[in-house]
């Protein structure tokens, strides 16, 4: 592109004004992010002034391999694979059933539509202590329901996989407006013109859906699928408030901050093991890259198929 | 289906079946979602004796106590205040010397402009930079230290990918004239650029600026003194002590949740156009 004001010395002037911004990019974001590589072949701890050494594969195997503690660990990479799973279809499909519906003409739409995108403006402290609040087990709003069938239930406090389960709720809860205003999105670029002639043609509702609705809404499938893998796989903060460090709920997010921080539990404070915890953050990375990339490539195959 | 399903407008005529049902589902969903906001309100309207008693039942005593003792006690305005400050300082920063990364990537003013706008677009799929930063602000000597939690929230590689497709609207034909009156490069990303892209900003500005005010992790890491905190830690240590006296820890969450939802519906236009950006394209 030509540059019009001026030459010589004036010519660098975007570059200099540019400077702050990727500078600061550099620093606090991009060189971090590539150097937890570099950490994870340590021994480095939060202690200013500590001695770093390179270690090797150590962290690694020791996160992998060595006894009950990898046990736990991997046990938190398979919780994190449920967690992504169970959050992603949920909210995908939710998200995508709710914004069909309200894609139609209906009166209070645009209530409805803020009601449900309201909690991804309120953050994780707020999300949570409201669900902490609804799920009190003494006599709350749930605990009563569940009473009317002579059901009752800890809730939070429950058996690790039941508390572990009401955290997909709230992270569904929290997050399924985002999912839904993109479809939203998508649905609104689908003209009007397709859907007459697909009703001209004889199609019921579903018949619309599937072969109207669902190919041409492919770019808004594409972002929310990856979106909410991506997302899911790196959230824990509603486990920190609703659950705290638990054992048996514990996500692979949540293991890297508590063993990198010292704050695996309220009473016992372990040492910051930060070489260690930036070889978990590794193992994090690989999940959400090969994941990621795998979910890519099959929006792919699907798009040349829906095309071709 | 019906024989009637084969004309064009099938069921229009009779029981509309598909909006009663599509009704019954909105509103069972927008139980889920009123009920914990309504739970709240209705808790925090109480006493605690009566939160024991049944905590379910109708706030009939209306105890508005409950906010100014939360009010008091959580130490909300030192902490409002602290959240303001880095809220809106890192915001400022930030937003600043985004439009100058933005424009002169967008015009390919710089030399690899590509490539460094991929730089940007990866960041999602980077590993977590937690522990190297934390590294790099304790060798600073910024931790416990305001200036290096603001530090942490001057960068967001999101904003700068939404402003450089927005800017790309802004038609070139404009630098050329602008340069022609003799106007500068400086002048004109700023008198001229910043004006137009101004619905983008207004998306990234709130974006980011949400995310620094609710941001929990973060300030549990980086401040230990309780003189720093920002309202979300502070409201964790709020429920640390008045955990089991729902009543006035609903009250505080409730003064915190109130303003949200009210600033929500003023920029909720943002936030959606912030987050569809790019997304229907794919």
């Amino acid at each position: 592109m030509t540059y019009h004001f001026g030459r010589g010395r004036s010519r660098w002037l975007p570059y200099l004004l540019l400077l702050p911004g990727i500078v600061a990019y550099f620093v606090v974001a991009l060189g971090p992010s590539l150097a937890t590589t570099l950490f994870s072949f340590t021994d480095a701890s939060g202690l200013p002034g500590a001695p770093v050494n390179w270690v090797g594969l150590a962290n690694y195997n020791e996160f992998l391999f060595l006894g009950q503690a990898a046990r736990d660990n991997l046990d938190a990479v398979g919780r994190t694979l449920i967690f992504m799973f169970f959050v992603t279809t949920i909210q995908f499909a939710l998200g995508l059933l709710v914004a069909v519906i309200l894609n139609q003409k209906l009166r209070g739409r645009n209530f409805f539509r803020t009601l449900y995108f309201m909690p991804v403006i309120l953050g994780a402290v707020i999300q949570g202590l409201i669900w902490s609040l609804f799920l009190y087990p003494l006599g709350g709003p749930l605990a009563k329901f569940l009473e009317i069938f002579g059901a009752r239930s800890e809730f939070l406090g429950g058996p690790p996989t039941e508390a572990f389960a009401w955290v997909i709720v709230v992270q569904i809860w929290a997050n399924m407006g985002t999912t839904m205003i993109i479809f939203l999105a998508g649905l609104q670029t689908i003209s009007e013109e397709y859907y007459e002639a697909a009703r001209i043609d004889g199609a019921n509702n579903w018949q619309v859906f599937r072969n109207v609705t669902w190919p041409l809404l492919t770019p808004s499938v594409n972002t929310n699928l990856l979106l909410n893998v991506i997302g899911s796989l790196q959230a824990w903060q509603l486990f920190l408030i609703l659950l705290g460090y638990r054992n048996g709920t514990q996500v692979l997010g949540y293991l890297i901050y508590a063993v990198g921080f010292g704050q695996t539990s309220g009473s016992v404070t372990s040492s910051f093991r930060q070489g260690y915890a930036a070889a978990a953050s590794i193992v994090l990375f690989l999940m959400v890259l090969v994941i990621g990339l795998a979910v890519q490539y099959f929006l792919r195959r699907r798009e040349m198929r829906l095309m071709g | 289906m019906s024989a009637t399903s084969t004309s064009y407008t099938p069921m229009n005529r009779q029981v509309p079946w598909s909006k009663i049902a599509s009704y019954a589902f909105l509103l069972l969903l927008a139980v889920v979602y009123l009920g914990p906001i309504l739970m709240l309100v209705n808790t925090s309207l109480k006493t605690t004796p009566s939160f024991m008693r049944d905590a379910t039942s109708v706030a009939s005593e209306l105890n508005f106590e409950n906010f100014a003792e939360a009010w008091e006690k959580a130490n909300f305005p030192r902490y409002l205040l602290n959240s303001a400050i880095y809220t809106v300082s890192a915001t400022a920063i930030y937003v600043v010397t985004a439009v100058f990364v933005a424009f002169p990537i967008s015009r390919g003013y710089v030399k690899y402009s590509g490539l460094v706008l991929t730089l940007y677009v990866i960041a999602l799929f980077l590993p977590p930079a937690l522990i190297p930063q934390f590294q790099l602000i304790l060798r600073l000597g910024l931790y416990n230290n305001p200036i290096g939690y603001i530090l942490l929230f001057i960068v967001n590689p999101i904003g700068i990918v939404i402003l450089v497709n927005y800017i790309k609207t802004v038609p070139k034909e404009l630098d050329e004239a602008a340069a022609l009156d003799g106007c500068g490069y400086f002048r004109f990303v700023w008198s001229v650029v910043l004006p137009l892209v101004r619905p983008a900003l207004a998306t990234v500005v709130v974006l980011h600026a949400i995310g620094i005010w609710n941001e929990i992790i973060l300030p549990t890491i980086y401040l230990t003194n309780k003189d720093y905190y920002p309202i979300t830690r502070g409201l964790i240590v709020f429920q640390g002590v008045y955990g089991s006296d729902w009543p006035v820890l609903a009250a505080a969450v409730l003064m915190l949740t109130f303003p949200m939802v009210i600033l929500f519906l003023f920029l909720q236009r943002y936030i959606v156009s912030g987050l569809t950006a790019g997304s229907v394209k794919g």
